[in-house]
């Protein structure tokens, strides 16, 4: 007595790699388009600002990677990864080759606030390679159907080297837009750098945006947001107002598995996306 | 509510005649004591035993399932384990854990497939406990030896006899079905199998947990966790043997052609369960771990689902290597 | 026993006031009837709660490794404290393996050595046994007396074990390779990969073990039971030479799988392969690190 196939909560969607570009000089960051085999997948995948999905890799295994396109964008998905030495996915990841196929599931977790966010000014502070789903954010709040629910846009965004930032011509064309202030930094530039240079919490110190009516949403390593989060709230910004994003190595993604859990919480259904405020509470929540 | 009584020397009549339409999965002795097995009337059956080595969860969330295959670039998700079963002889202890497990892998954002199939073609017949021995403490965390919530029908050993008494539909209608088998009892054995019960809860230390979820936060920070995981060696029996811990992760096993992705239970006391790929690892103390385990079972699923994830069964008490005791680590958060 | 109890807790007050060590690991009552447990104690004061008797079964070498490695996430300076273990004959060898291997600082250890009268099995004592109850792990024992200790409590030991010890693996070793291997698979058929044979050895200290690699994966995770086998033979591989017979693995293994015939057969077998017993002597070269030039068939030419 056959059943036949379930609908199980952990096969993934097939996807077609539609063009890799690789991001950084030191190559170790490649961002993957990836499209949709078949129509009904690309048509159910709805993500938010801020969601990630689990990345499937057949005879590697799986990992969760923010989403980095905007949910406006049609047609495909963008995830930026970065390879480990010792990562089984991320190596497998960046062997492969426009054309392969690979695995998505997802979108999985919460987003940022966007809705509270309309009617406010935005200030997003982004370090490294964490800059990813708020690249996804500022592409969403520039669209011409969105950039009228925010009042100011100010980036902060800083890298190791200029070799290292992401986004690159993006950057650029964001530079000369109205109504977004772009501070793009790096820690220690090159010859050929005429911009800043300085830590992103040293750079955030200088600019001072406003916390009057506004958020801030802050992505970075580890030890970034431990230098950010001070500077942040002297300037005011309330920590119901800082919003950043977790990270935990996941299994299941779907809140079962009991890996990713901080405090009562799952990172990969609850967050990834948490206040300060919601993060001193999880008193296992630093980053 | 149907009860129903027969001779124990009868039991192998009612493993043929129940194992006409389903497996039917009795305690019996192994290599490691006491397990779970399928069984027909010619086997022995264990009605004197403390409890299974090895706890009911793995009946329904098994050590390692094969979740899908691939092959070709097409995903195929696993069938749904097919076939009927009765499970006879759960302590009520393990029927509870079910319950705790069911919040987790029922959870209607996300249902598990394979966890719902066999939990709805299997009928729970539970074994009330006779002569509960150190270190069970179930009636401090909301069990007791004869408790009833959860089954479909549990059975008093009384010696010579055997108890049959439905709790659910289900239940109801095994008894029923049964009828060749099970007469109605008399009046004294209802009698003899509750004083039994109360015998048994009689005989159960009561540890103080009122209050455990409240207290944790406020010892968060406390150099406790590290005195008290000192000497764990991070082996991860205490998950394997735990009735309610579910932890597990998600693996690629690549083969000649294709593969297939299994999930396989794991446990949050090993080290690396929580290593990134960075290398960076939250939970690198045995301390932090040890915290994470007494928090997640007796705060956050708590605050979570309203319940204590710890049925008091005490295989983790006797099977820790260096002796590490919950019920030790219970009364020092309580101070 | 009592006076080697004694003695213990004076030379643990004794280092621990003079500061010759930070802490003394030993054995302490456990919480349910015939068991001890670790005791870390790491002031004077505790000194009370050591305890000494037929079932300081753990091994505590154990733990040696992980207090004398560098903390992974410390920056700056680090030293390594002063430990000082309390040691049985076979946690002595133990002891003498990790000296040999490099796993502690031999300057900052201090090894309080008991020669052993032999453990209680506690399924054999409750079972009325009495004077019985010895574990068959202790009437195989070659080594009651520690081979290494700084400070020797003076007790006697129980005399080693003659050549009968072995019986069991003459037993295995006269049978078929296909008997065997029944008798292998089978055995291991009951392992739940828990890995406590792994966490309770000491000779396992590895940070990484083979079979949580993921490259390259050498082995699934699974219950498959050709990845079962090929963790024990893996690491009864990896033991061969190392095994001091402890019976750490044996006793945390809640699956009662005989993991100890299958060491012990393969440290007989380096034994005759190599003339080398581990864990009696600091001096001695383990066989995989050295070279005899004078060996017969050894091979100059590659």
């Amino acid at each position: 007595m056959s059943v036949g196939e379930p609908k199980s909560i952990y096969a993934p969607m097939p996807v077609t790699i539609r063009k890799i570009t690789v991001e950084n000089d030191a190559g170790d960051l490649k961002t993957f388009e990836l499209a949709f085999c078949n129509e009904e997948d690309a048509g159910a995948f709805r993500h938010e600002c801020g969601q990630f999905a689990i990345l499937s890799v057949m005879g590697a295994g799986e990992s969760p990677i923010g989403i980095a396109s905007s949910p406006l964008d049609k047609g495909y998905v963008e995830f930026t990864v970065k390879r480990y030495p010792t990562g089984v996915v991320s190596s497998a990841l960046h062997s492969s080759r426009e054309g392969d196929k690979i695995g998505v599931r997802g979108p999985y977790g919460n987003s940022y606030p966007m809705k509270a966010m309309e009617g406010k000014n935005v200030v997003i502070v982004g370090g490294g390679f964490a800059f990813t789903t708020l690249r996804a954010t500022i592409r969403y709040m520039l669209d011409e159907s969105n950039r009228a629910k925010y009042k100011n846009m100010t980036v902060i965004y800083g890298a190791r080297s200029p070799g290292e930032l992401l986004y690159k011509s993006e950057l650029q064309e964001w530079e000369g837009k109205d109504g977004i202030d772009m501070y793009v930094t790096v820690d220690k530039g090159d010859e050929g750098w005429k911009g800043r240079e300085g830590f992103v919490p040293t750079v955030l110190q200088e600019v001072a945006p406003s916390s009057e009516n506004a958020i801030v949403l802050v992505c970075g390593p580890p030890i970034m947001l431990k230098f950010t989060m001070q500077p942040l709230l002297e300037l005011g910004f309330a920590p119901d107002r800082i919003i950043t994003s977790l990270e935990r190595r996941m299994s299941c993604g779907v809140g079962k598995c009991g890996r990713c859990n901080v405090g009562s919480k799952y990172v990969c259904k609850d967050g990834p996306v948490f206040s300060y405020e919601q993060m001193q509470a999880l008193q296992e929540g630093s980053p | 509510m149907a009860r129903g009584s027969m001779k124990k020397a009868d039991f192998p009549k009612l493993v043929a005649a129940a194992s006409e339409n389903a497996a039917f999965v009795a305690p019996v002795d192994g290599p490691s004591g006491a397990e779970f097995a399928v069984i027909g009337p010619q086997d022995d059956v264990l009605f004197d035993f403390g409890n299974t080595k090895l706890p009911v969860k793995r009946h329904f969330f098994p050590q390692s399932e094969v979740l899908y295959q691939y092959a070709n670039d097409e995903v195929r998700s696993a069938p749904l384990p097919e076939g009927k079963t009765i499970l006879f002889g759960v302590r009520p202890c393990d029927v509870r854990s079910l319950l705790q497990l069911d919040k987790v892998f029922l959870d209607e954002a996300y249902v598990d497939p394979y966890y719902r199939e066999r939990r709805e073609n299997t009928l729970v017949i539970s074994l009330a406990c006779k002569d509960p021995a150190e270190p069970c403490f179930c009636t401090s965390v909301g069990c007791g030896p004869a408790a009833r919530e959860g089954s479909d029908a549990i059975v008093f050993d009384l010696g010579d006899d055997l108890l049959f008494e439905a709790v659910s539909e289900k239940g109801e209608e095994f008894i029923r079905s049964q009828a060749e088998t099970l007469s109605e009892p008399e009046a004294e054995l209802v009698e003899k199998a509750e004083k039994a019960a109360a015998e048994a809860e009689a005989k159960l230390p009561k540890i103080e947990v009122e209050g455990i979820a409240e207290k944790l936060p406020g010892i968060f920070d406390s150099p406790v966790w590290q005195s008290i995981a000192d000497r764990c060696l991070s082996c991860g029996i205490c998950t394997f043997v735990c009735p309610t811990c579910h932890c597990f992760g998600i693996h690629d096993e690549k083969a000649d052609e294709g593969g297939q992705r299994i999930r396989v239970q794991d446990g949050c006391m090993f080290l690396g369960f929580t290593v990134e790929a960075s290398g960076h690892n939250p939970r690198i103390l045995s301390g932090q771990r040890m915290r994470q385990r007494i928090m997640h079972k007796f705060r956050y699923t708590v605050e979570n689902f309203s319940e204590i994830f710890c049925v008091g069964c005490g295989r983790c008490i006797s099977s820790c290597p260096v002796n590490i005791d919950v019920r030790e680590t219970i009364a020092e958060v309580m101070r | 026993m009592s006076d080697a109890e004694n003695k213990l807790r004076e030379v643990a007050q004794d280092l621990l006031s003079t500061g010759r060590a930070e802490l003394v690991l030993g054995y302490e009552n456990g919480s349910l009837p015939m068991t001890t447990r670790p005791c870390f104690v790491r002031s004077a004061e505790d000194v009370q709660r050591l305890v000494w008797n037929e079932f300081c079964t753990n091994n505590l070498a154990v733990y040696l490794p992980g207090l004398f490695a560098r903390p992974a996430n410390l920056r700056g300076e680090w030293v390594p404290p002063k430990v000082a273990i309390i040691v049985k004959g076979c946690d002595a060898r133990s002891v003498v393996g990790h000296i040999k291997e490099n796993q502690v600082d031999r300057e900052r250890l201090t090894v309080i050595g008991v020669p052993c009268e032999g453990m209680a099995d506690p399924e054999k004592a409750a079972a009325g046994a009495g004077g019985n109850a010895l574990a068959d792990v202790c009437l195989a024992c070659t080594n009651p007396t520690p081979e290494v200790a700084d400070i020797m409590i003076e007790v006697k030991a129980r005399p080693a074990a003659g050549d009968d010890r072995l019986a069991k693996i003459r037993e295995f070793e006269a049978k078929s390779p296909a008997e065997r291997w029944a008798y292998f698979t089978e055995e291991v058929s009951k392992c739940i990969r828990c890995y406590a044979c792994r966490q309770a050895c000491p000779n396992c200290y590895c940070k990484v073990c083979f079979i949580d690699q993921g490259k390259p994966r050498w082995a699934g995770a699974g219950s498959d039971i050709s990845d079962t086998i090929f963790f024990h033979i893996g690491r009864i591989f990896h033991q061969a030479g190392r095994c001091v017979e402890c019976d750490a693995c044996v006793r945390a293994c809640p699956m009662g799988i005989d993991l100890r015939m299958f060491t012990v057969k393969l440290g007989e077998d380096v034994k005759d392969l190599f003339d080398y017993v581990p864990g009696l002597s600091v001096d001695e070269p383990p066989p995989l690190c050295a070279v005899d030039r004078d060996e017969e068939n050894l091979n100059t030419e590659l």
